[in-house]
């Protein structure tokens, strides 16, 4: 009995230090109204390549202000696209999760669809190139009744 | 102990020099004492380099923290097994693993073309460039980042009492052997590279070396594609929010290579049967050395940042000289042997299983630059505009989707269309079934209610491709069951040893289509973030879960908290799930334990993330429909590239049809 009751003590013991190592504060929750619009924000924690929506980490120190940053900004009235320019002007153009199509960050979509242009440009060129006829001088005078001679030769052996 | 690993390495360092410079001379001088010496002078290296590593592997297994790294990668009370994998944990150690299995390599392709006669010319040149590599690595081991440093104060050697232990994350049992298999991908590409540029300095662009590049190819891909997984299944696993694939940098860095590969192992069967796209496979096979080098680099320069990286270091200056000297040298040498090149034949048809080759090297090489490109953009705008930019995941999914769903048609679509050209008829009767079986499919996801625009796409050309699979596999094994007088499974087995090579080749596509089926399910994700006291329930999606317990405790290497999670559906029992929350004694670094109920239509998936200051539960639950479906991808797709290394029953000939030319005026003809 007394034996259990020591175990008991124990494992309550150990059960309170690990609680107090792994104690946090409460975790923030997150809308659809957050989600959508922190999808358009990157996390910029530096640990993963999630938006502000999707960061899964608990106590983020980026996405879980963020998130509340953007729940006040939005309880204030302000539409996603208001909520992103305040954080790009706090934070710079890398607020956006996905580079924004102006300027010279235009050519990260750009590109992409451009080569699959050029590789298809390349394709279509090495077909016609491999399938274009190679012109040949015309064969020599006689030259094909030879041939058609030295055939019909070899076929009378079968006969 | 660290005197002779050291010396190891740098012997092993003046051996690698020595077996270039026999091996070139020897070559250009027609020395065959220097050619022996060359090749002699690989297995050395490989003796020292793995002496070397032994050192390395007992210094950490006997606890020797005089050593820098032993005392910054491992700790007394990490298991065994970690300890080993503490070998390629840090910068230095990783390096010293990469020399290992590159002198490995070098060691047994040495050893295996020793008496293969048409090989003769060409070896001097594939050691010179296996030694080249190897000499860069053991250049930055001995001399850069030295495996062996000892800790001291001044002058006096200073033993540390414990070490600083392995990052907790890393202790996990796919952490063990992701990176080897990773590695063996990574260097392993170093040999087909070889063998190409000894064939182009030879001049020997026939059949011989594509046979054996081929091989060594799919075996490395096979590591590759292992290597990527195991790490996919870790993240899954380990980082807490079940997400497998992030696109982080170095993420990105291992499938470029892979990319290239798979357009290569698509691409050499043009040459192998056609004596087509020479030029091409001999830039897919550079591009797949150069890849990788590359994502060494990205791994070790800091050049883009990455939670994977190794810590910065100066070493990214040297890479950078290697790929400049490497890329240049190759560019040299193809365009001054394009003569050489020349294919042996010509496209007869734009509708012909050879186009299909080419639209498939497309696509997937147009993925590789989309994430090559979104990978580096952030250092390309940032140099240009001055500003930091970010590229996320988003950017990459919103690029690559669609591009991987095209991929995905190409794949059913390839194996049915014939070589040399496809007649209209012969396509209706091969298509129309499966385009139409696909139609109806998606019609029927639509009318469940699956609205999601991909995910419908993306499991419509799934049915497509395996309906197309499946049919081959049909018309096959029916027609020598039927031959045979054999059953219809005998049937496909006589019929997949016939042809290896093709069956196989199906069985790996089998494997990309149930692993798409994976990936699709990740548009129908759910997740719930509680806090919850013991014996309180919640809902997420078809389950209730309820707290029914929690439990603590320690051990030398941590303390512990679990959470007793009780899954119900239904109001009927499933199971309970115990995920667990963990602070490392060493390093106060925390970790999560998740609890997965794994099963082939979702995982629940459960995180102990926390406790709140009033002793309730932080709980992140996750649905991960089809996830399953990825891992079960991989053993099909592993599955199928050993079959395509089995050698085939029938040796299959194939007539190359070569048209020399036409006559500028019409030929009189006799009917």
């Amino acid at each position: 009995m007394r034996v259990k009751l020591n175990r008991w003590k124990t494992s309550l013991a150990i059960l309170f230090v690990a609680t107090l190592c792994v104690a946090q504060s409460p975790t923030a929750f997150i809308t659809t109204d957050i989600r959508r619009a922190g999808d358009k924000l990157a996390c910029l924690c530096g640990a993963c390549k999630n938006t502000v929506g999707t960061c899964q980490m608990l106590g983020c120190h980026y996405a879980a202000p963020a998130r509340e940053k953007i729940a006040e900004l939005q309880k204030a009235g302000l539409d996603d696209e208001k909520v992103a320019a305040f954080f790009v002007k706090r934070e710079g153009l890398k607020a956006f999760a996905v580079p924004p199509a102006e300027g010279f960050n235009a050519m990260s979509w750009i590109m992409p669809p451009v080569a699959i242009l050029l590789g298809l440009g390349g394709i279509a060129w090495w077909i016609r190139r491999s399938r274009k006829p190679v012109l040949v001088d015309e064969l020599p005078a006689g030259s094909a009744d030879r041939v058609r001679a030295e055939l019909d030769q070899e076929m009378a052996k079968f006969d | 102990m660290e005197n002779i690993g050291g010396l190891c390495l740098i012997l092993a360092f003046c051996l690698g020099v020595y077996s270039i410079f026999a091996s070139v001379v020897g070559a250009w001088k027609q020395k065959p004492f220097l050619l022996v010496s060359g090749q002699r002078a690989v297995y050395s290296v490989w003796a020292l380099v793995t002496t070397a590593s032994a050192l390395l592997v007992y210094a950490i297994m006997t606890d020797d923290f005089r050593i820098q790294y032993v005392w910054a990668h491992s700790n007394k009370a990490m298991a065994t097994i970690y300890k080993f994998t503490a070998w390629w944990g840090g910068q230095e150690g990783s390096l010293l693993f990469w020399s290992f299995i590159l002198s490995t390599y070098t060691a047994v392709v040495v050893f295996t073309t020793r008496k293969k006669h048409e090989y003769r010319a060409m070896m001097p040149w594939i050691t010179s460039v296996l030694m080249f590599t190897l000499v860069f690595f053991l250049m930055l081991v001995a001399f850069v980042e030295h495996p062996f440093r000892i800790l001291a104060i001044g002058r006096a050697a200073t033993p540390m009492d414990d070490g600083r232990g392995l990052d907790p994350l890393l202790q996990y049992w796919t952490m063990v052997i992701h990176p080897p298999f990773l590695y063996l991908g990574y260097v392993g590409f170093v040999v087909p590279f070889a063998f190409a540029m000894g064939s182009l300095i030879t001049k020997q662009p026939g059949d011989g070396w594509i046979h054996t590049t081929r091989r060594w190819a799919l075996i490395t891909w096979a590591f590759q594609s292992t290597g990527i997984l195991l790490g996919a299944g870790w993240a899954y696993a380990v980082l807490g929010w079940g997400g497998y694939w992030g696109w982080d940098p170095v993420e990105n860095a291992s499938l470029l290579p892979w990319i290239t590969s798979t357009s290569f192992l698509h691409s050499v069967m043009m040459q192998e049967k056609k004596g087509m796209m020479k030029v091409w496979n001999m830039v897919l096979v550079a591009a797949t050395f150069f890849l990788c080098i590359l994502g060494t680099f990205l791994t070790r320069s800091g050049v883009v940042s990455s939670v994977h990286a190794f810590a910065q270091s100066s070493l990214g200056n040297y890479f950078v000289v290697f790929l400049a000297v490497g890329i240049g040298a190759t560019t040299w040498l193809i365009l001054n042997r394009l003569p050489y090149l020349k294919s042996e034949t010509q496209l007869e048809s734009v509708v012909s299983r050879e186009s299909s080759f080419l639209f498939n090297n497309l696509i997937l090489l147009a993925s590789c630059f989309a994430i090559l490109w979104g990978t580096l953009f952030p250092v390309i705008s940032e140099a240009v505009t001055g500003e930091k930019i970010t590229v996320d995941a988003p950017y990459f999914n919103r690029v690559n989707i669609p591009i991987g769903l095209f991929l995905l048609f190409l794949t059913g679509v390839g194996p049915l269309v014939a070589w040399r050209r496809s007649s209209a008829d012969a396509l209706k009767r091969a298509f129309l079934m499966p385009t139409v079986g696909a139609a109806i499919f998606m019609s029927v996801l639509v009318a469940l209610g699956i609205h999601h625009v991909y995910a419908v796409i993306s499991f419509g050309l799934c049915f497509f491709v395996t309906a197309t699979i499946g049919s081959e596999f049909w018309k096959g094994s029916k027609s020598i069951a039927a031959k045979d007088q054999v059953n219809l499974l005998r049937g496909a087995f006589e019929l997949t040893h016939r042809n290896t090579r093709r069956y196989g080749g199906y069985i790996v596509h089998m494997g990309i289509v149930i692993m798409f089926i994976g990936f699709t399910g990740a548009a129908f994700n759910l997740d719930r973030t509680v806090e919850a006291k013991v014996g309180s329930t919640f809902k997420l999606g078809r389950y209730d879960l309820k707290v029914a317990d929690m439990k603590g405790g320690e051990n030398e290497n941590y303390v512990w908290n679990h959470a007793l999670i009780e899954v119900r559906s239904g109001g009927s029992y499933i199971t309970t799930l115990k995920p667990e929350l963990r602070k490392y004694a060493v390093s106060g670094s925390q970790t999560s334990n998740v609890a997965i109920r794994r099963a082939l239509n979702e995982d629940l998936y459960l995180n102990f993330a926390g406790m709140t200051a009033d002793s309730k539960v932080i709980l992140q639950s996750y649905v991960f429909p089809l996830v399953s479906w990825i891992w079960v991808g991989y053993w099909v797709l592993l599955i199928g590239t050993l079959i395509c290394l089995v050698p085939s029953k029938i040796k299959l000939q194939y007539a190359k049809m070569e048209v020399v030319g036409i006559a500028r005026q019409a030929q009189p003809v006799e009917n």
